[in-house]
């Protein structure tokens, strides 16, 4: 044991040495490997828990994404149903206005024509009555005497009798 | 100078009986910077880690993943602790070993402040403290029968085996111990001498070589001690 104490080795030092070691061990324990680990526990649960959110957050993704394509296929073909639908209806109507406007336009027709008439009718009318006094200007030049009132009549009377 | 040839610690005087050594002093100094430290690191301690904290992460996480890997996830919570004290101790006490003051002040005409590990008491402390811990855990795991049949059989060679690694049990506990002692005590020798010849630059180079010798022994101390005890407290490891 000579080599011991040549070293100075003493029991009571290496015993407080033995303690203080212990001592540390438990401070760092408590104070540094605790929170540490605890917190890069943590840390890793994080990750997974984000990991596994991202996951889910993809997933719901396709799921809408698929969605609105089966909707966008489905809007479409209404959009095509109303669309025929409308242009039909469109033809139809058009239709319809041209026969209410072919009616019309042959009412029209037939008022101008009964106006027609009843205008040349009256034109007649007139022009009888200037081909009587044509007459009774013309009588009075052939006969060379102006007739009376009374026999002027009785003339026009007999020339348009034979007019008409 | 003179003062860094010296084997045994120098006493710098007496609490009653108990002889208070500057080794002594300095462990407990680096006692109180690794609290300082470690309270520091995780005063405030964040799940987005800065500063401090980001290296201790760094550093317990690896270690924390170096003795899963050897130890299995049951242990490990138990091997851990005292693996990762061993580190951190012995680095600190390393690394305290370099400051200025070192070596240089005087106390009464002693030396007050000799780096921790430079005195066999300490390094002996540690290592007999390693190997208790050790055979605590394998007589844990294994049970009184397994632990005694890691060293007794009835075959003659095996026998012969476990009495041989019976007194490597022992050299263990000496080469672990001689070892840090060794190399610090050398580093410390080193450095008096080189700031001896020339104190200035010179012994740059030398403080360098130091700060990684002082890690690489505090690694080393921790893997052996990690190895040990995995070795020791794994079952049929005998019968190989």
């Amino acid at each position: 044991m000579e080599i011991l104490n040549q070293f100075g080795i003493n029991p009571v030092l290496l015993l407080a040495q033995v303690v203080n070691f212990l001592v540390l061990l438990f401070i760092l324990k408590k104070f540094l490997y605790k929170p540490i680990l605890k917190v890069l526990g943590e840390r890793k649960q994080k990750i997974e828990d984000s990991l596994k959110n991202a996951e889910e957050i993809e997933k719901r993704l396709a799921e809408t994404n698929e969605k609105i394509d089966t909707l966008m296929v489905k809007t479409s073909k209404e959009i095509r149903e109303m669309m025929d639908e409308a242009n039909k209806e469109r033809a139809l109507h058009l239709e319809e206005t041209k026969e209410k406007g072919l009616q019309m336009a042959r009412d029209i027709i037939k008022k101008a024509e009964a106006a027609g008439r009843v205008d040349a009718l009256r034109m007649q009318q007139e022009v009888m009555n200037k081909m009587a006094d044509i007459v009774a200007v013309g009588l009075e030049k052939v006969t060379g005497k102006i007739i009376n009132k009374k026999e002027q009549k009785v003339l026009i009377e007999k020339e348009v009798r034979n007019l008409s | 100078m003179e003062s860094g040839i010296v084997l045994p610690p120098e006493i710098l005087g007496y609490f009653y009986n108990f002889p208070i050594t500057n080794t002594l002093l300095v462990s407990w100094i680096t006692i109180a910077v690794l609290t300082a430290v470690s309270i520091l690191a995780t005063r405030k301690i964040k799940l987005v880690p800065g500063g401090l904290q980001n290296l201790f992460e760094i550093i317990i996480d690896f270690v924390y993943t170096t003795v899963s890997d050897l130890a299995g996830d049951k242990k490990t919570k138990v091997f851990f602790p005292i693996v990762a004290t061993f580190f951190f101790f012995i680095l600190f006490g390393n690394l305290l070993g370099l400051f200025p003051g070192f070596g240089t002040i005087t106390y009464k005409g002693e030396v007050l402040l000799r780096s921790m590990n430079s005195d066999l008491n300490m390094t002996l402390a540690l290592a007999l403290t390693s190997a208790f811990l050790t055979h605590a855990f394998a007589l844990r795991y294994l049970g009184i029968l397994g632990y005694l049949k890691k060293w007794f059989t009835l075959n003659p060679i095996f026998l012969f085996v476990g009495i041989l690694e019976l007194v490597g049990e022992f050299t263990k506990v000496v080469s672990l111990s001689f070892r840090l002692f060794g190399n610090i005590f050398a580093g410390e020798v080193v450095l008096a001498t080189i700031s001896g010849i020339f104190a200035f630059l010179v012994p740059l180079p030398f403080y360098f070589l130091e700060i990684i010798v002082g890690f690489v022994q505090a690694a080393v101390f921790m893997m052996l001690t990690l190895v040990f005890m995995v070795l020791l407290s794994e079952k049929h490891a005998a019968e190989h």
